[in-house]
């Protein structure tokens, strides 16, 4: 499932906890981290809030390391690249190809590039894998950012789930049936797939209106929230 | 690719932010708009940018082996204008930082200056120069989502280059630029003929929408 993302920030400790105090959390740690720019300090809040997801939130190992390892594969590309090809001064180590040299500037930028966004990617885990998006939204509407992007967030949220499924069941049929077994041919699939996506999401859009429209729609989907269990 | 969460240092991120807001507020002012002029049109701008983040979950066949998702915006670009892209790239963006962990909050104001600006507004004014100059809306297309799609990666390019300015701005762009013309031309050429066989099936089946949408050439109206 490809979504396990969404699953987990309805399914954890702290999903009931306040949205706000973890939005501003998050995005405080994130602006220190970027600000302070100490490696020390990158170790240390990637210790705190690797705790925090898996000690606290208690969410399973396996999907936080799921949720770390796709952009830890980049960084590692894109920090040896940085690593090799940029900066000047003094060379500390010459690989020999095509006088390919790592500098002191070049090891700087790549370890201080690599710490930094070590440290930042659990705090952007902390807030995506223990809150749903519907709170986020709700917070940002209450923080006065403009309604009607809200509104179409909220929208675009609900949609993206149905066209998922939808996906998947095309995907499977063109695949029992070949669609995908030539490069040409999976351009063709591709193709098909998406036009017939965005001629459905037409279709979708109209009943979604009239079933707004229906229920006394006039620009704002109030959502329940529900008020906490007292114990 | 999107920037990752982190990459950029803060006084990048907040000048991104600064700039992007900036454009985003225009273009919700535009989808304010066009939604009181017609109130109906809020579903189809959800869907249509729902259609967007879905879009981002499919991979795209590349002949070099590294494989990227379309991010349709020469497409949403030509549907329905720069400045209403924008507002829904930023939002498929948020989503794709808080579902899928691709790309980051702090560089959210740098991602949505390249995917949700750069990007569609390219796009847009290569669709309406070609279309007017009388060429054909589908290879127009063409050319407004391959552009789109490079432009992008250029705009990235530059970001990371001003960000990261080793040994000089110059040679860092350069740097920038090579690797993500290696990896990145043949997927925008992909993503063009995608596009086109898109806009195909759409011409064939819904030509008074396109038309409606404005999106159409004028000799095709």
């Amino acid at each position: 499932m490809k979504f396990d993302m969404d699953y987990i920030a309805h399914h954890n400790e702290l999903t009931e906890t306040n949205p706000y105090l973890k939005l501003f959390l998050t995005i405080f740690l994130l602006v220190l981290t970027l600000a302070l720019d100490n490696l020390y300090f990158d170790v240390f809040i990637f210790i705190v809030m690797s705790v925090v997801i898996l000690a606290i939130a208690k969410i399973n190992y396996r999907s936080y390391f799921k949720f770390l390892s796709i952009p830890m594969a980049f960084l590692v590309i894109t920090c040896i690249f940085l690593m090799l090809f940029f900066g000047k001064g003094e060379v500390i180590y010459e690989t020999g190809i095509f006088g390919i040299v790592i500098t002191t500037d070049s090891l700087h930028y790549a370890v201080y590039t690599f710490m930094r966004v070590f440290g930042c990617l659990p705090c952007l885990g902390f807030l995506a894998l223990t809150t749903p998006i519907a709170k986020i939204l709700n917070c940002l509407r209450n923080m006065k950012v403009p309604r009607i992007m809200i509104e179409i967030a909220l929208l675009m949220y609900n949609t993206i789930f149905i066209f998922l499924n939808e996906i998947d069941t095309m995907q499977k049929a063109q695949n029992t049936r070949l669609g995908y077994h030539s490069y040409w041919s999976s351009f063709k699939s591709l193709g098909a797939l998406i036009s017939t996506i965005f001629l459905r999401s037409l279709d979708k859009s109209e009943t979604l209106q009239f079933a707004l429209d229906s229920r006394g729609y006039t620009g704002e989907l109030p959502v329940y929230e529900p008020r906490k269990k007292e114990n | 690719m999107h920037i990752m969460e982190g990459y950029l240092p803060l006084n990048w991120c907040i000048i991104w932010f600064v700039i992007s807001i900036i454009v985003v507020a225009f273009g919700l002012y535009q989808i304010k708009k066009i939604v009181d002029e017609t109130p109906e049109s809020k579903a189809l701008l959800a869907v249509s940018g729902a259609f967007m983040f879905v879009l981002s979950s499919l991979k795209l066949p590349s002949v070099t082996g590294s494989c990227s998702h379309p991010c349709g915006n020469g497409l949403g670009a030509a549907l329905f204008g720069p400045a209403v892209t924008a507002v829904l790239a930023t939002i498929v963006l948020i989503f794709q930082a808080l579902l899928l962990a691709h790309g980051g909050l702090t560089t959210l104001g740098a991602n949505i200056f390249s995917m949700g600006i750069v990007g569609p507004l390219v796009a847009w004014i290569v669709y309406k120069g070609l279309t007017k100059a009388g060429i054909s809306s589908t290879i127009a297309i063409f050319f407004a989502a391959f552009l789109g799609d490079l432009l992008t990666y250029v705009a990235t390019s530059f970001q990371l280059a001003l960000a990261f300015p080793a040994p000089n701005f110059g040679a860092a762009l350069t740097a920038f630029l090579t690797i993500f013309a290696v990896t990145q031309v043949p997927l925008a050429i992909g993503e063009g003929i995608l596009t086109v066989i898109i806009w195909d099936r759409l011409k064939a089946y819904k030509p008074k929408l396109l038309d409606k949408l404005g999106a159409l050439a004028p000799n095709e109206a």
